[in-house]
């Protein structure tokens, strides 16, 4: 670890989070954004002109539109591919960002519409080679749901197990949900209700895929200094570590479970592979709750594994009897998640984080929690601290 | 993200592929029945997807190659959910991913086969789907010896 990231270590912190989640409101991208981006200036006490960093997704609205719609002009902007596993670098560079002081104050701000993701007028599973989730149109393989059912596919044929044993995480996560007023969907699910629910891609269920909706998120990081002297208790970035990338990673699958091109193994997370827990000096025994990016519920298996909270092919079995419910032994995805409370590309898992480490979660609180992690299948993750 | 080119087959509405100029030495391949792909003359080796050098050793040197065609049922879900109106006839289908015996694995349906008797490690050979008079699609089908 470089002097730098041991000095970095809570210098930065979250001091504001919007959110907001509708089934369809009708609302463009632009202005899901900014309602986000003023819910969390209310949130934290700034104005407008406190902010001086913009970090936007692609698929919504331009970070130039933003600026403009919202009137604001900053020293430090920033656009990324807007894909789950990208909210982490987002996060990041604005943390680092802040700790450089190429920025004092910066906003993450990103809109969402309601749309069937993989219809016609998305080209990216057209791109050459194969789509970012294995994505081949002519094939029929189409949808991100693809590249979950293969991965799911493969971890059954290596550790055994099927389908039906994945039905503790969408039980555990509608759980969750029901305890969160701004949950999308709060419907009681059973066992049976869960087994009973259409396949959509074998071996994976309605209830392994989250659903689209509307929806606008806001983060804003600042330095550790100036989030003490805001409204709200400021949400330590602790340490961080990168999204893994290569031929044996694919995305929405853990490595060594051979999908595409990835090499088969059975994959033991090494030093090297935890580098955020060495950051901000903690193991994973010192988690009091994981948020994982869920858009479809193999992914959680997939993270408990590649973090070492079990071993290889010790999911199915780790997953069951409440450990990952709220009072378990390490509560997953205490909001809902992608799954139950909504899909904002996964930045209301990070709000959820900080909600939780300011304890202001109401019923679905994570008693006394001080650390939480957002953490996902290709290794990305963010240790926050309150 | 580097720019895609959707194709659509505007009588059928079936999804095509987007035939790349760097790969035609594979399309060129599969319309005379043969899985041609990139072998590394440095180490001997195959590949896939198709790219501008060896993903092994990274040489830029290599040869355009007929494949076996022979390999192994290394993956496979089953769509129930058409995304599409053309799909909406053919649900439930098989997506594979065959491991050729060259070690690439491509991605896939399964030909002559009921999906119950669709298993990880069964031993495929290749079948060729002529889609148009562009466009003909490899495909896979168990290998019974």
């Amino acid at each position: 670890m470089t002097q730098l990231a041991k000095d970095f270590r809570d210098k930065t912190a979250v001091c504001g989070v919007g959110l907001n989640i509708s089934n369809g409101s009708g609302q463009s991208y632009l202005g899901h954004a900014a309602e986000a981006f003023k819910l969390a200036l209310d949130d934290c006490g700034l104005k407008r002109d406190d902010v001086d960093g913009i970090i936007c997704l692609s698929f919504g609205s331009d970070y130039d539109r933003f600026l403009e719609a919202v009137g604001l002009n900053v020293r430090y902007s920033f656009q990324g591919w807007s894909h789950g596993r990208f909210i982490s670098p987002m996060l990041q560079l604005a943390s680092m960002a802040v700790a450089m002081g190429m920025a004092d104050t910066v906003a993450i701000v990103h809109g969402r519409q309601k749309k069937p993701y993989g219809k016609d007028e998305n080209p990216e599973p057209w791109r050459q080679g194969l789509g970012p989730h294995g994505e081949s149109p002519a094939y029929g393989a189409v949808s991100p749901v693809l590249g979950a059912a293969l991965a799911a596919q493969r971890y059954f044929h290596m550790y055994g197990g099927c389908g039906d044993d994945l039905a503790p995480i969408a039980l555990a996560l509608r759980k969750h949900a029901r305890l969160n007023p701004i949950a999308m969907r709060k419907a009681p699910m059973t066992r049976e209700d869960y087994l009973n629910s259409r396949w959509i891609c074998e071996p994976l269920r309605l209830f392994d895929c989250c659903q689209n909706n509307d929806g606008g998120a806001c983060i804003i990081v600042t330095s550790a200094e100036r989030a003490r002297d805001m409204k709200k208790p400021p949400v330590y970035i602790s340490g961080m570590q990168g999204v893994y990338a290569g031929p044996d990673l694919h995305n929405l699958s853990l490595p060594g479970l051979g999908v595409a091109q990835q090499k088969v193994y059975k994959y033991k997370p090494q030093p090297k592979d935890l580098y955020a827990y060495e950051m901000a000096g903690i193991t994973h025994k010192d988690v009091d709750l994981l948020m994982t990016y869920d858009a479809f519920s193999p992914l959680v298996l997939f993270v408990l594994e590649r973090f070492g909270f079990c071993g290889p092919g010790e999911a199915l079995e780790f997953i069951k009897n409440g450990r990952i419910e709220i009072g378990g032994e390490i509560p997953v995805n205490t909001s809902g998640g992608l799954l139950s409370e909504g899909h904002v590309v996964g930045w209301n898992l990070f709000i959820e984080a900080i909600r939780q480490l300011r304890h202001e979660c109401g019923e679905r609180q994570v008693k006394d929690a001080e650390i939480a992690q957002y953490g996902c299948f290709l290794g990305e993750s963010i240790i926050f601290r309150r | 993200m580097q720019k895609s080119i959707m194709s659509i087959d505007e009588a059928t509405g079936r999804y095509l592929p987007f035939l790349y100029p760097e790969e035609m030495s594979y399309w060129n391949g599969l319309k005379e029945n043969k899985v041609v792909l990139q072998r590394c003359n440095a180490c001997g080796k195959a590949w896939f997807p198709i790219g501008p050098a060896c993903m092994h050793c990274f040489s830029f040197d290599f040869k355009w190659d007929a494949m076996s065609g022979k390999g192994v049922l290394h993956n496979y879900v089953v769509y129930h959910k058409a995304w599409m109106p053309w799909m909406e006839s053919r649900v439930p289908y098989a997506v594979i991913q065959v491991e050729l015996d060259e070690g690439p694995r491509l991605t896939t349906n399964i030909l002559d086969c009921p999906l119950a008797e669709v298993k990880i490690g069964m031993r495929m050979k290749a079948a060729y789907e002529q889609v148009n008079e562009k466009i003909t699609l490899l495909q896979f089908r168990p290998d019974k010896g």
